[in-house]
């Protein structure tokens, strides 16, 4: 094992947090029973590190083996780094019978054309989701290990969630998946966030939405229990009907984690008090940000609890539907694919 | 709630509010110089009122309120019940209109009923001599009585739901999905007619092509056949997904060695007995409306296998038969462990 390939093990085991190395390193099955058995998991890291690197120096072990591991991990905690999402649009007839042998071929032959040398692992997991590793190197060197892109792709859905991309390499990805998965255009989705399992929840609508039905309002039957029968609360009507409306707009349950919404506005200042720049002819630029552990959360219960106004505005609410946090807001309404929609209630 | 009344300007008073249950002494001193007249200072006053407390405040309002109060008000009372017998009238009144109208309503319903949509023509004016504009009105919500009855109908029976939201702008349709009579996920869509028909918001996954669908089955003028396609798209999914689960959870022996989120296709590995063989079966679902295969491919490493006579019999098998129930008649006859 060469220096680099060394340092790339030392700084994967760095980042592999000691609770989980144990079962990691198991499921990589490249160290035999006993070596792992071997292993003292209570020492130190830096320790426990150089005992692993002269485990793999025994076992023969390279840089393809190592990238095994790291694919194992990222795999087992997606939810680390930037995702971003893409949307495929445009599908080819042939689009939706592509297999997966047919897809890594596809996608190995077309981006080995774009690039050279080009190292690319591609791994499907047990929820149908293929995962690709590429790791980027151009003509003059060999792949850089330390900084690889992941990607994530359902096939037959039409999104894709990437990390670690540069604008100099989203170009050659974006072209090698278009011809991969058949599809004539790839843009931006304008979703991004930290949890991968959050944004492709969102687009695959995989929370609870709530929908209008014909049966009886399920709020009521579930605040039957009335905690004391000699306090009555004066806006009870007003608050269930907020927390529907919010329930409307957002889901139930469970949401989706989002972490941040950026709204940026380009239209006119419209203020009559204000001459001086009501008068002037360039757009007033703004970018709002809104921040949080869970941004979506926070939405709902500001909206259920009467902090934001109900009906929901659809600036919010176009978060979920339309699956974006990036918007910008032109003088003709919300963009940047779309009209404004009217108010839902 | 009890109270003492102020008897000079400078008073010191104890309130008692008491409830049911609870007795709260409440102590309190104020100085009230002209409670019957809202001269300036007593807003100084309710001010000064209000940073020694909410009750304070509160019984400061009150005592205001009750020196405001004039006569005994028992003639108002009778006024009020007059007034409140009325209401009573108009309500009674109402409420006998709609139950006539309700009658009729029923009647044109079973003449409706019983002469089948082909006779509109013919309208039974039996009893119903009243101007024509009211008999076509009626006519039409005997009609909508009749259409809301089927569409409970459809729904009882698994098909999807239409009601109306916002006030009659849109509807939203709820298509529930089965599989072998297990109902399965229910999917929504909210769908505004006005101003022109467009799908609002829904839950169906991205990987079903809701556009394609809507374009394909003309949604702008055909709201029915849309809503057929999408909802046979939708339970042949459903049901593809649910034998994908039965086949794992049925028949651990068999490895599923690829699948995709769409249930299209489907690549599972068999072992077969006194084998060394590798058995690849592959199934395409290109037909997305429905649950069963539309082609069966065979991989062996021994070639002979997929040629022999039985093979051929599970092949064809495999086309009519949902996979988990192929699967275990293929157990049962031995070509697979």
């Amino acid at each position: 094992m060469d220096d680099s390939t060394k340092r790339l093990f030392q700084r994967l085991i760095r980042r592999i947090p000691s609770p989980m190395l144990k079962t990691t390193l198991d499921r990589w099955g490249r160290l035999t029973a006993a070596q792992l058995q071997a292993l003292d998991f209570t020492q130190s890291k830096w320790a426990l590190t150089e005992k692993l690197l002269g485990v793999c120096e025994e076992n023969e072990l390279a840089v393809k083996h190592i990238t095994e591991l790291e694919m194992i991990h990222v795999i087992e905690n997606p939810n680390q780094g930037m995702w971003y999402a893409l949307q495929l649009m445009d599908p080819q007839d042939d689009a939706y019978s592509i297999e997966l042998t047919q897809f890594k071929e596809q996608f190995k032959s077309h981006l080995a054309e774009l690039i050279r040398p080009v190292s690319v692992k591609i791994k499907k997991h047990t929820d149908d989701a293929v995962w690709i590793r590429i790791a980027w190197g151009d003509g003059f060197s060999r792949p850089n290990h330390l900084k690889p892109t992941y990607v994530v792709h359902y096939l037959q859905s039409p999104y894709v969630f990437v990390t670690s991309l540069t604008s100099k390499q989203k170009p050659l990805l974006t072209q090698a998946l278009t011809q991969a998965t058949r599809y004539e255009i790839i843009k931006d989705a304008n979703l991004s966030g930290r949890n991968l399992s959050a944004i492709r929840d969102l687009l695959m609508r995989q929370y609870q939405q709530v929908f209008p039905s014909r049966y009886s309002n399920p709020l009521a039957e579930k605040n039957q229990t009335v905690s004391n029968v000699h306090i009555e609360n004066e806006q009870a009507e007003a608050a269930a009907n907020r927390q529907q409306m919010a329930r409307h707009a957002f889901g139930d349950g469970m949401l989706p984690q989002l972490q941040s919404a950026v709204y940026k506005l380009e239209t006119k200042f419209k203020d009559q008090t204000n001459k001086t720049m009501t008068e002037r002819e360039e757009l007033f630029k703004c970018v709002v940000k809104f921040t949080s552990t869970n941004l979506l959360e926070s939405f709902r219960h500001s909206a259920s609890s009467g902090i934001a106004s109900t009906p929901v505005t659809p600036l919010l609410s176009s978060i979920p539907l339309k699956g974006k946090n990036y918007f910008v807001i032109t003088d003709n309404g919300l963009g940047p694919s779309s009209q404004a929609r009217q108010s839902q209630n | 709630m009890t109270q003492q009344a102020p008897k000079s300007n400078v008073c010191s008073d104890r309130f008692h509010l008491s409830s049911t249950d609870n007795i709260v002494c409440y102590n309190t001193v104020f100085y009230n110089k002209d409670i019957q007249q809202n001269k300036p200072e007593d807003f100084g006053n309710m001010e000064a009122a209000s940073t020694r407390g909410v009750l304070s405040h509160l019984s400061l309002l009150e005592v205001q309120a009750r020196s405001r109060k004039t006569q005994p008000e028992q003639q108002s009372r009778v006024v009020e019940l007059k007034a409140k017998v009325e209401a009573l009238m108009v309500q009674r009144d109402k409420l006998r209109a709609e139950t006539e109208t309700h009658k009729n309503l029923q009647k044109l319903r079973l003449s409706m009923d019983r002469q089948g949509a082909d006779d509109e023509e013919e309208k039974e004016e039996e009893g119903m001599d009243e101007d024509s504009e009211n008999a076509e009105v009626l006519h039409l919500m005997a009609r909508q009585t009749q259409l809301k009855d089927l569409l409970d109908l459809h729904h009882l029976i698994g098909g999807y739901d239409v009601i109306q939201t916002r006030q009659g702008k849109g509807v939203c349709v709820s298509v529930a999905t089965a599989y072998q009579g297990v109902y399965l996920d229910t999917y929504n869509l909210e769908i505004d007619l006005r101003p022109a028909v467009r799908i609002a918001r829904h839950n169906v996954p991205p990987f079903v092509p809701l556009k394609r669908l809507a374009e394909q089955s003309g949604m702008q003028t055909d709201l029915r056949t849309f809503l057929d396609l999408l909802s046979q798209n939708l339970n042949g999914f459903s049901g593809r997904c649910r034998q994908l689960q039965l086949v794992k959870e049925q028949h651990g022996s068999v490895e599923v060695m690829e699948s995709n989120v769409l249930c299209s296709i489907l690549v599972l590995m068999f072992s077969v007995p006194r084998g060394r063989a590798a058995f690849l079966c592959r199934l395409d679902y290109t037909d997305l409306t429905r649950c069963l295969p539309t082609a069966v491919h065979f991989e062996c490493t021994d070639e002979r296998l997929p040629e022999s006579p039985q093979w051929k019999m599970n092949c064809s098998l495999l086309l009519e038969v949902p996979v988990h129930r192929a699967l275990t008649a293929m157990k049962k006859s031995g070509s697979i462990i």
